[in-house]
């Protein structure tokens, strides 16, 4: 490889090769396309379900209230253990009439009117901040059992923890992250074989030429180049499929999110450098799957 | 150009193909490589491109010991020798510019230069005409011009020809056989496989005989054909090559600089 005119030689040997079998060639592409999309949906799903968590998790409050008979001391006591434990980013303590203060502001002024000033709920309690960082699943689990325990120290009334809303959330995203995972494997698998049996057919369709270039003086990596750009650019054309069918399911999971749950996503769906991984793991998936079957049936 | 020191080549199921041959080809050389079937004359063209290995023996070509060589030097020799064969070995889908191309494409030469050379050698060989044309549009007689101008196109020094008119008819067999010692009178050494034997008394070229893998007569240019095949007796290799090729270079010598180069 001494000349500048071998690239383009291998380059249109790989299109001759292509062109050779067309039809099996976009099988190849269109399979590596759609491992990839769905890999590329897997990330955006899981990447906005961490997003969602985090975002869920910053408002995320464990409320112990206190029983009225509890003493400074034993308030003291209980954040002081709130405090020790993981995950706890800020206690702070509310008075009866601070609680009830607040609650008044979450209630509608019609509910309000005549209403006495004892009949507000009110409790003296701790208010405890969770670290909005708490995204795995199994911090939350252990939070929950522990403050499941708080229920028994003698002077909490009650515990109530937001996070549990988040199990059904977590639960579900652990869920689409194994059934995604085992497709994307099979599917990325079955990508591989298409274009594994397609340079092996590409090979055999061309033992006369192999054995001329072999004969002529070809070096082993000369006559194994086109295959393997062959593989490359077939996951190159998957790639890009892949690029331009996630960008556009983008656009439409966008419009529906914002249309149908009138919420307003701020940040984009698609995990950054996503794109980069999709056209750097195309090229990669078909190189490997055509270097395996060159390595296999291209004896030189 | 061409040295074989006591060569031997066995096969796997016991076959012995070539049996202590020992022969000196030179510079520029026209040889012709005769004897039945199965005498051993496709063995020693695959073992002088090193498709196959001797199981004995040393071989040098242009004094580099080949028996030694490693896997990854092979396509480099290669380049140094050409071959053409009796079925032309063409590619279907190139075009004849292609086909020859191959050689020079191989090793990274540019674009311009390709195409002065092919076109250049094409012209050479009356096929200007036919670069565009694919080998299955071509006379048999063409395509063996074609297989012996992608052979020759990067000016090697040894061209190798295993039955190049096996597929003609006399006449064209005729054409292609002037063609090819036309080759030899300008430096490159060629030896050509045939069991055609009116081609070689025709040209009066050395001939080497071979029979049941052993050198059986070595019959310089210009002699006349003394002794029948069927009746030569098997001579020790070595004695008889030296005394029929007229080289007066000691054997021992010989052999020194092949150990040197091992």
């Amino acid at each position: 490889m001494k000349s500048g005119a071998q690239p383009i030689y291998m380059l249109r040997q790989a299109w001759l090769l292509v062109r050779g079998s067309p039809w099996l060639t976009a099988v190849s592409a269109l399979t590596i396309a759609l491992a990839l999309t769905l890999v590329g949906l897997l990330a955006m799903v899981l990447f906005n379900a961490g997003h969602l968590l985090r975002e869920l998790g910053q408002n995320l409050t464990l409320s112990v209230y206190l029983k009225d008979s509890a003493t400074p001391e034993q308030e003291a006591a209980v954040r002081k253990q709130l405090e020790g434990h993981a995950g706890i980013k800020r206690v702070k303590a509310l008075s009866r009439e601070e609680d009830r203060a607040r609650n008044r502001r979450l209630l509608s002024a019609e509910l309000l009117q005549g209403l006495d000033e004892a009949a507000i709920p009110g409790q003296p309690m701790l208010e405890v901040e969770i670290d909005a960082e708490l995204a795995s699943r199994g911090d939350v689990e252990a939070l929950v059992q522990w403050t499941q325990a708080l229920k028994h120290v003698d002077s909490v009334q009650d515990v109530d923890f937001g996070a549990e809303k988040l199990r059904l959330l977590f639960a579900m995203v652990e869920i689409a992250r194994t059934i995604g995972l085992v497709l994307s494997v099979v599917l990325l698998a079955s990508a591989m074989f298409f274009v594994f049996s397609t340079i092996r057919l590409a090979v055999f369709s061309r033992k006369d030429e192999i054995e001329v270039l072999w004969l002529v003086g070809a070096t082993p990596s000369f006559i194994r180049l086109p295959f393997l750009v062959e593989g490359g650019l077939q996951g190159l054309a998957g790639a890009v499929i892949a690029t331009g069918l996630l960008g556009l399911l983008h656009t439409e999971l966008l419009g529906l999110v914002r249309d149908v749950y009138m919420l307003n996503v701020n940040w984009s769906l698609l995990p950054p450098g996503m794109v980069v991984w999709l056209v750097i793991g195309g090229p990669a998936v078909g190189l490997l799957a055509s270097a395996l079957s060159v390595g296999r049936y291209l004896k030189v | 150009m061409i040295q074989l020191f006591h060569v031997y080549k066995r096969y796997p199921n016991g076959t012995d193909a070539l049996v202590d041959l020992t022969l000196r080809v030179r510079e520029g050389e026209f040889v012709f490589l005769t004897g039945p079937s199965g005498a051993g004359k496709s063995t020693l063209l695959r073992l002088l491109l090193v498709m196959e290995r001797a199981t004995e023996g040393q071989i040098l070509i242009g004094g580099r010991n080949i028996h030694v060589l490693q896997e990854r030097s092979i396509p480099f020799l290669r380049r140094n020798i050409g071959i053409v064969f009796q079925d032309f070995r063409l590619i279907p889908r190139r075009t004849v510019f292609e086909n020859i191309a191959i050689s020079l494409e191989i090793m990274g030469m540019g674009g311009k230069e390709i195409d002065r050379r092919v076109h250049q050698l094409l012209d050479g060989l009356r096929l200007g005409h036919r670069a565009g044309a694919f080998p299955g549009d071509l006379s048999a007689g063409e395509q063996q011009r074609v297989a012996i101008a992608r052979a020759l196109v990067n000016e090697p020094a040894i061209l190798l020809a295993d039955e190049p008119t096996g597929n003609l008819d006399p006449d064209l067999g005729q054409e292609i056989l002037q063609l090819l010692i036309e080759i030899s009178r300008r430096g490159t050494t060629v030896i050509v496989a045939t069991h055609d034997h009116g081609h070689i008394e025709r040209h009066g070229m050395r001939t080497l005989v071979l029979n049941r893998g052993q050198l059986t007569d070595d019959r310089p240019r210009g002699a006349a054909p003394t002794v029948r095949q069927s009746q030569v007796v098997p001579v020790h290799g070595t004695v008889h090559a030296l005394a029929a090729s007229g080289d007066d270079e000691p054997l021992q010598e010989v052999l020194t600089d092949a150990e040197d180069l091992s």
